[in-house]
Formats: C-alpha cells, sequence, structure tokens
C-alpha cells in the first residue's frame, strides 16, 4: 500500500495540511545505521485524549473516512526497522510526529523518488511555507519555500522553471548530506 | 543551489505574464490523502504539473487536498470551471494527461471516469 518512505512522508505532510498548518518543517537526517524522518506543523494539533488513538488503524477524525491508516502504517514500518516513534503537541501549538527507523534493517522500506514527491506537494500548496531540512553526521542542507517566495514574487511555485528549480535544488542537498539508496 | 537563478526565473516568467495576462481559467484539484497517495495520487499530481508545464497552460492553477471520502475511487481529480466542477476517479497517469489535454486544453469533457458533476451557480462559484 505505502511503499516507499517518501509515500510516508507525503502522507504526514498531508496531515499537517489538513490541520489547517500555514508553516510545515521536514526534517529527514541519517546518522549511522539511524534515520529520523521528522514533520511538524502549527495545525490545530491533536487533543490530548486523542493522542494515544492516532495509532489506531480504526481512528479516523477525516470526515467520510472509517479509518486513518497513514500513522499506523508509519509506526508499523518504525517497529519492524528496530526503531521507535512519537506523535507529540508542540508547545507553541500543532503536532510534531517523529519515526526513527533503522537504514540498513532489511525491513526498511526504499526512500523512493522524495524530490518528486515532496515538490509537487509543497508546490500545490498556496499559503503554506514549508521548511526541508537534510542532515547527516556531516552537516546539514536547508531550504526554505519562504526565500524562495521572496525572490520569486508573485510568480507560482508551479511555474515550470520554479519546479525543476525546487526539484533539483533538493537532489541536490540529498547528495550533499548522502542522502541515498545504497543498496 | 544558486538562489540567483530564482531571480532570472522570476524576471523571465514575469515577463511572459505582462505579454499574457488574464486571470487563471480553470483550477484542478488532485486529492492526495493517504488513500490517493497509496492508489498513485504522487504520479497523477506530477504527470498533471508536467502537462501543463508542457503545454504552457498559463491560466490553469493546479492544486492539491485531502481526502474527499472518496477512498474507494482514488486517485480523484476535480477540474473546476465557472460553471461546473467534474469530479473524475481512478486517475491514473495517462488519464491524467487526457483530462489535460481533451478536458482543459479542448474543452471536451471526458466521459469515462466521472463520479460525478457538479454545476456551479453565479452565487457559488467554482473557484
Amino acid at each position: 500500500m505505502i511503499e516507499d518512505l517518501a509515500m510516508h512522508l507525503a502522507d504526514l505532510v498531508e496531515n499537517s495540511l489538513r490541520a489547517g498548518a500555514r508553516h510545515v518543517s521536514i526534517s529527514l537526517s541519517r546518522c549511522g545505521d539511524s534515520f529520523l524522518i521528522e514533520v511538524s506543523d502549527d495545525g490545530a494539533g491533536i487533543p490530548q485524549p486523542e493522542l494515544a488513538r492516532v495509532v489506531d488503524p480504526f481512528y479516523t477524525t477525516k470526515r467520510g473516512s472509517k479509518v486513518g491508516l497513514g500513522l499506523p502504517l508509519l509506526v508499523q514500518t518504525a517497529e519492524e526497522t528496530g526503531g521507535s516513534w512519537a506523535v507529540e503537541p508542540r508547545p507553541e501549538g500543532g503536532t510534531r510526529v517523529r519515526a526513527r527507523l533503522g537504514w540498513d534493517h532489511p525491513d526498511r522500506p526504499p526512500l523512493g523518488d522524495l524530490a518528486g514527491t515532496l515538490v509537487p506537494l509543497i508546490a500545490t500548496s498556496p499559503g503554506v511555507e514549508f521548511t526541508v531540512e537534510l542532515s547527516d553526521d556531516r552537516g546539514t542542507w536547508r531550504l526554505c519555500t519562504g526565500e524562495i517566495r521572496e525572490r520569486i514574487g508573485d510568480i507560482p511555485l508551479t511555474h515550470p522553471e520554479v519546479l525543476c528549480f525546487l526539484e533539483e535544488a533538493l537532489r541536490e542537498g540529498m547528495d550533499a548530506v548522502g542522502l541515498k539508496e545504497d543498496r | 543551489m544558486k538562489l540567483d537563478e530564482l531571480r532570472k526565473i522570476r524576471e523571465r516568467a514575469e515577463a511572459e505574464l505582462r505579454l499574457r495576462g488574464g486571470p487563471s481559467r480553470v483550477k484542478i484539484v488532485v486529492g492526495m490523502g493517504t488513500s490517493g497517495i497509496a492508489a498513485g495520487a504522487r504520479q497523477t499530481l506530477r504527470a498533471i504539473l508536467d502537462e501543463v508545464a508542457r503545454r504552457d497552460l498559463r491560466d490553469v492553477v493546479v492544486t492539491q487536498t485531502g481526502e474527499k471520502g472518496l477512498a474507494a475511487q482514488e486517485p480523484i481529480v476535480e477540474v473546476h470551471e465557472p460553471t461546473r466542477i467534474t469530479i473524475y476517479g481512478e486517475v491514473d497517469e495517462a488519464f491524467a494527461r487526457r483530462i489535460v489535454t481533451e478536458h482543459v486544453v479542448n474543452g471536451r469533457p471526458l466521459s469515462e471516469r466521472v463520479v460525478e458533476v457538479r454545476e456551479v451557480r453565479d452565487d457559488q462559484p467554482a473557484h
């Protein structure tokens, strides 16, 4: 169903957008055998009584949907690869979801097309600022849509040349921090 | 990444915009909820963005939305026009390109994979 980590990430970002977030931070960090995915937002947040139920596949807040499989599947992936997870409210409002996976674990899904997944999602979400941070043992690479919008003015992120720029930038960032499939 | 490249892109895009002008004519919305993503909505969204860019359709806006409660028919694509909203289901990459070429460019809505067509009254803007 959800075949790669890029799909998991897209699902987390979609949750943030549905919660009305105006700023979404995405962080991917590979450190040794550990791969950390973190998405935090300033959206409506999850009320404390509901936090414990977000990983129940038969619980969802979506209208018209009977099941909420996104988070339970991510939790399952994290646990199957010897990792851990956390879904918690941010003190300043919104939600933070973290999943730590074992990078070298045979059950880790492939990374998938990260740039090809994230860029269309980012570009087609007007009014939402994204920060993407990629890091490894050596350093951190960062992309802020706010900085990009400052430079392109009223030109939309869906402009073909801007889309190409964003995909190239993200791929450069992945190369810079060694975030690539190596098996 | 050279952020200066963006200034050049902006100059070119603004020059094009001055030449063409006009507000957006059509909005295409792709459902990107969990079931949509699992059913291939990423490829659908990418195909639509690609086709719109390739055909240089500057009066078409592409956005995405979450679940629509139509999980069995994902990926879902809505075409919003001033007088109607057409909702297509099970839109794979090839069908997404047909929606752009036949419905959006040629103005001939497809008869296949239509989930619903909603007429939009004057006091209920489609956009």
